[in-house]
């Protein structure tokens, strides 16, 4: 087993890490920006190095010092987290060079899921449902309005370098298009540094599905159920939830079979999530696959009593995997709120001293978070600062475990979308488990 | 990349202004304080006293008044916007802060930092002769050391003419980003 895991990231997924670390005996190093020097991440780990001023460019993304780091202090893997370099395939290869284990996927892995373009293609020659597009990137305006006449509109143009829901247009008309596909590429080009873009048939009313999948190096792949992330503002997700009201046992086998089908056919390693669409008529489309941990994890993880972080590290010892599909049972019903330091009506980030924090607790209730008292939200990252995830026998019991977590939660100095959260739990269609990716903008407008 | 700060620490003193790190340095690169986002500029503050082992910390400048206070475990910070007309500094007595820390006047020195992540070596090779010694008068440029990174020797350069006051770093061992390794005396001539 590893010796010792340098963690290329920060906040509560580092200290999540160091904690999956600490329990499989393997000592950590936590790495920083001068930001960060006094984070309870930096110090629940044995050993610690800043890395860099606190801008994440020339610190946690700044992959000579990150490396650095790593061979000053000897440590034989680095696990890169979710966002900063988990998704750089540059990085993951230079780590396998130098000998140092990537946990997370190969670095071909995450090149050919990365484009995104290229996914959709591989998936589609399977024979698997794709979301209805073009068949790879648009080489020009014309193949762009034969792709949508043929599709039907509306379409939406995505950035094949894209992600995380950035670089996204949605045409209604024909007359439209040519703009919106020049204004696109541009866009992709100046945020991913590539223009390529591709189209598909935009769903009015989707839910956001996706699969947990968990592939060891001999190519066996499982998958760890579904999660119902719909509840998102300008495509980032605020709550998620396990399993999705949306989808039986039936749809369950039948999208957790396409995800394995997904991933089995770019030899999938680690673990990953497949992305879908679901439509009105319970009909499922592949959007894409996230290579790397994500952020939603943990309500996998009480629903399926497996320790995530702990597997990612185990594979990427070599070790197979120590479960097969029949194994897998899901209990009960797991919910997550990310909560942000945001205004929670205006969104405006809200940085500052955190004067007073004191985290709720209980049966079935799991905070996630690098936050204390007196601890500073800096302005340089994420404004995620706690995840709050519960877990009950039925979606009623896990909401109202939710519930009485966020009445318990104190974070004073500083603003957090805690009551918006708890607007939502209290909105009827969404306590009848009927909501879509629209659901959060229509909430908001009143 | 190295950064210029002195380093103060005191007990049972009236509250510190360190004029290195918000003045102009001799590269010309001063701070320009609250103009812009204050919550960083307080984080900075926030950073200086806990490096430097301080308890209390205040600026004042251009009508605004920022302390940092750090006693018993408590941070509190308060600003107070000064009016225009007065330029002083109203010292009230502070209260003793708590643990001792050494004394040691560092005023007008020169701290050279590590820009990168690596290991840290006095010598060209392991036979050679120190880049520098304790004592020894610099030119600004000269090479001071090299902090070595993924088997790439990188030469850290004196940011100013001046003596070597003190070396801060231990040849062979590690050092992170930011990390003290020499204090120049400026003022000093050959």
């Amino acid at each position: 087993m590893f010796k010792k895991v340098l963690i290329a990231n920060r906040g509560e997924i580092a200290l999540r890490v160091i904690r999956a670390c600490k329990e499989l005996g393997i000592k950590t190093v936590a790495v920083h920006s001068e930001a960060d020097a006094s984070s309870l991440h930096v110090r629940a780990a044995d050993e610690h190095i800043c890395i860099g001023p606190p801008e994440a460019a020339l610190s946690y993304r700044n992959i000579p010092n990150v490396l650095s780091a790593a061979e000053i202090t000897g440590a034989d893997a680095i696990h890169p987290g979710y966002g900063f370099l988990s998704e750089n395939a540059h990085f993951a290869e230079v780590c396998e060079s130098i000998g140092i284990k990537f946990i997370g996927p190969t670095s071909e892995n995450i090149a050919l899921m990365g484009d995104k373009a290229k996914a959709r293609e591989i998936v589609a020659r399977k024979g698997l449902p794709v979301t209805p597009g073009s068949p790879g990137e648009l080489k020009s305006e014309q193949e762009a309005l034969d792709a949508a006449t043929k599709i039907g509109y509306p379409v939406i143009i995505k950035a094949s370098a894209g992600g995380g829901g950035r670089g996204m247009r949605v045409v209604n008309t024909a007359e439209d298009l040519a703009r919106a596909f020049q204004a696109a590429q541009a866009e992709a080009k100046s945020t991913f540094g590539h223009d390529g873009v591709y189209l598909e048939r935009y769903f009015l009313e989707p839910r956001h599905i996706e699969v947990q999948i968990i592939a060891d190096h001999r190519g066996h792949v499982v998958h760890l159920g579904e999660r119902d992330c719909s509840i998102q503002r300008r495509h980032q997700k605020l709550v998620e939830e396990t399993p999705s009201p949306a989808v039986d046992e039936k749809l369950r086998k039948e999208i957790g079979r396409v995800a394995v089908e997904a991933v089995k056919a770019v030899h999938y390693r680690n673990v990953g999530t497949v992305e879908f669409l679901l439509d009105k008529d319970h009909n499922f489309f592949f959007m894409e696959v996230n290579t790397r941990i994500q952020v939603e994890h943990p309500i996998t993880e009480m629903v399926t009593g497996i320790d995530l972080i702990k597997e990612q590290i185990k594979l990427a010892n070599g070790q197979a995997l120590s479960f097969k599909q029949q194994d897998i049972r899901l209990n009960g019903h797991s919910l997550e709120c990310r909560i942000n330091a945001e205004d929670p009506e205006k969104f405006t980030p809200s940085p500052g001293l955190i004067t007073k924090y004191s985290a709720p607790g209980g049966f079935g209730v799991r905070v996630d978070s690098a936050m204390e008292s007196d601890a500073m939200v800096v302005p340089y990252y994420d404004s995620m600062i706690a995840k709050v995830i519960t877990h009950g026998r039925d979606r009623q019991e896990a909401i109202a475990r939710m519930r009485c977590a966020l009445d318990e939660f104190v974070i004073e100095g500083i603003k957090t979308t805690i009551p918006l959260h708890r607007r939502i739990l209290n909105d009827p269609d969404f306590q009848k488990g009927h909501v879509s990716t629209t659901f959060l903008d229509r909430f908001l407008a009143g | 990349m190295s950064k210029n700060k002195s380093r103060k620490q005191r007990a049972n003193k009236a509250p510190i202004i360190l004029p290195q790190d918000f003045a102009d340095t001799p590269r010309g690169q001063g701070k320009s304080f609250l103009l812009g986002n204050q919550s960083k500029h307080v984080q900075e503050l926030i950073d200086i006293l806990k490096r430097n082992n301080l308890t209390e910390l205040e600026l004042e400048r251009e009508g605004v008044r920022i302390r940092v206070r750090h006693e018993q475990g408590i941070k509190t910070i308060t600003s107070t916007v000064a009016d225009a007309s007065s330029g002083t500094v109203a010292s009230a007595p502070q209260p003793s802060p708590t643990g001792s820390t050494s004394v040691e006047d560092t005023t007008g020195l020169v701290t050279i930092t590590s820009p990168i992540v690596g290991t840290f070596y006095r010598s060209p090779s392991p036979d050679a002769d120190p880049y520098v010694e304790e004592g020894d008068y610099v030119k600004k440029g000269q090479v001071l050391c090299i902090v070595e990174a993924m088997k790439l020797m990188n030469e850290i350069e004196s940011e100013v003419d001046g003596r070597v006051a003190k070396i801060l770093a231990e040849s062979t061992k590690p050092v992170e980003y930011g990390q003290a390794l020499f204090l120049i005396d400026p003022k000093a001539t050959p």
